[in-house]
């Protein structure tokens, strides 16, 4: 048998890895296909607020009924300061009805599972979220203009690093659905299915 | 290593145990890349910049020393690369387990199942129980091939 040289065979292997590992990712679709440089905001705790805005919903649990009447004139100004703020499932049914955009960060095929009806899918772990965020941008959307994001409630934290996103390109009135969408179902408030926002 | 712990027959078969695990792991990591890096992000120990870099070839690194040990090209290369991504993955786990921050393993791709916060707990203590007997068996491929090392290491 053959004696073996560590180094030589190391380098090898990593080698034969590193070049299947970049022709797997040329040839993956979207889904899978991901950019050799990442660029994601390491994990943070939500911006600390001396005195959150009067839009923003405390971190308290949201009772589970539809927004009241009482809501209906409830403002969500702009935060050019913070990246994000949290907010409840109440605001968010708000903003829905007002016609807030709303962008799903979870991955599309969860996505397709069952979203937020109206929602668009803006996974920020798959190779064109950037390519989306600049899309957004390039749509000439008033950046001022709320933006809801959401992913799986809990410890997720893929909203969060899309509301860096979107801050980051400009928009400042970025809003994270802090319970997600486990907390949308709860509520029995409307859910699509499919590619189709 | 001598006497039955360093036994061909012996060898031969942890060779395809260490070879099995670590095909099956990459295979589900390779068919979710993002999915992958989501799960190393959520680890808080690399930086942002390599998550994808990682995500992308570790588990390409993790398949061909499997199928090297699998078919005997360079095991001993082979098994000191997978003896060093297991002490990576019981420090990172470790780390984590230490800051109380639940991650999900990641050691077979993307879990889908939802955890609560002990759970996760528990199961990486599992994974590190899991990474330190395929480390043993790492062990034993290297001391049982010991005559076969050449130059360098």
């Amino acid at each position: 048998m053959r004696r073996e040289s560590f180094w030589r065979d190391a380098v090898a292997l990593v080698a034969l890895s590193v070049a299947a590992a970049a022709v797997s990712n040329l040839a993956a679709g979207p889904e899978r296909k991901l950019r050799w440089v990442g660029s994601y905001a390491e994990a943070a705790p939500p911006p600390s607020s001396k005195e959150p805005p009067a839009a923003a919903a405390s971190a308290a649990p949201a009772p589970a009924i539809s927004p009241s009447a009482g809501d209906a004139g409830k403002a969500f100004p702009p935060h050019p300061d913070k990246p994000w703020l949290e907010i409840s499932g109440d605001d968010v049914a708000l903003l829905r009805d007002r016609g807030a955009l709303i962008l799903d960060a979870r991955r599309s095929s969860v996505y397709r599972d069952g979203h937020i009806a109206g929602a668009r899918s803006l996974s920020v772990w798959e190779a064109d979220a950037d390519d989306k965020v600049r899309g957004l941008f390039a749509e000439g959307r008033d950046q001022s203009a709320p933006v809801v994001v959401y992913c799986s409630g809990g410890e997720c934290e893929d909203s969060h690093m899309l509301a860096e996103k979107l801050y980051r390109v400009g928009f400042d009135d970025v809003l994270v659905y802090k319970d997600g969408f486990p907390d949308w179902q709860r509520r029995n408030l409307p859910v699509a299915k499919g590619d189709a926002p | 290593m001598s006497g039955p712990l360093s036994s061909p027959w012996l060898t031969i078969r942890v060779q395809f145990v260490l070879a099995a695990v670590f095909v099956v792991a990459a295979v589900g990591k390779i068919a979710d890349p993002p999915g992958f890096a989501h799960e190393i992000h959520n680890y808080a120990l690399v930086p942002g910049v390599a998550v994808n870099a990682m995500a992308i070839a570790l588990p390409w690194l993790e398949l061909i020393c499997g199928l090297a040990l699998f078919v005997g090209l360079a095991r001993r290369s082979a098994a000191r690369i997978l003896g060093v991504l297991l002490v990576v993955f019981v420090i990172a786990l470790g780390i984590n387990l230490a800051r109380k921050r639940p991650v999900d393993c990641g050691c077979f791709g993307t879990s889908k199942v939802e955890k609560t916060t002990e759970e996760r707990l528990r199961d990486m203590k599992w994974a590190i129980a899991r990474d330190a007997g395929l480390l043993l068996l790492v062990g034993q491929v290297l001391g049982a091939t010991r005559r076969d090392a050449g130059s360098g290491l």
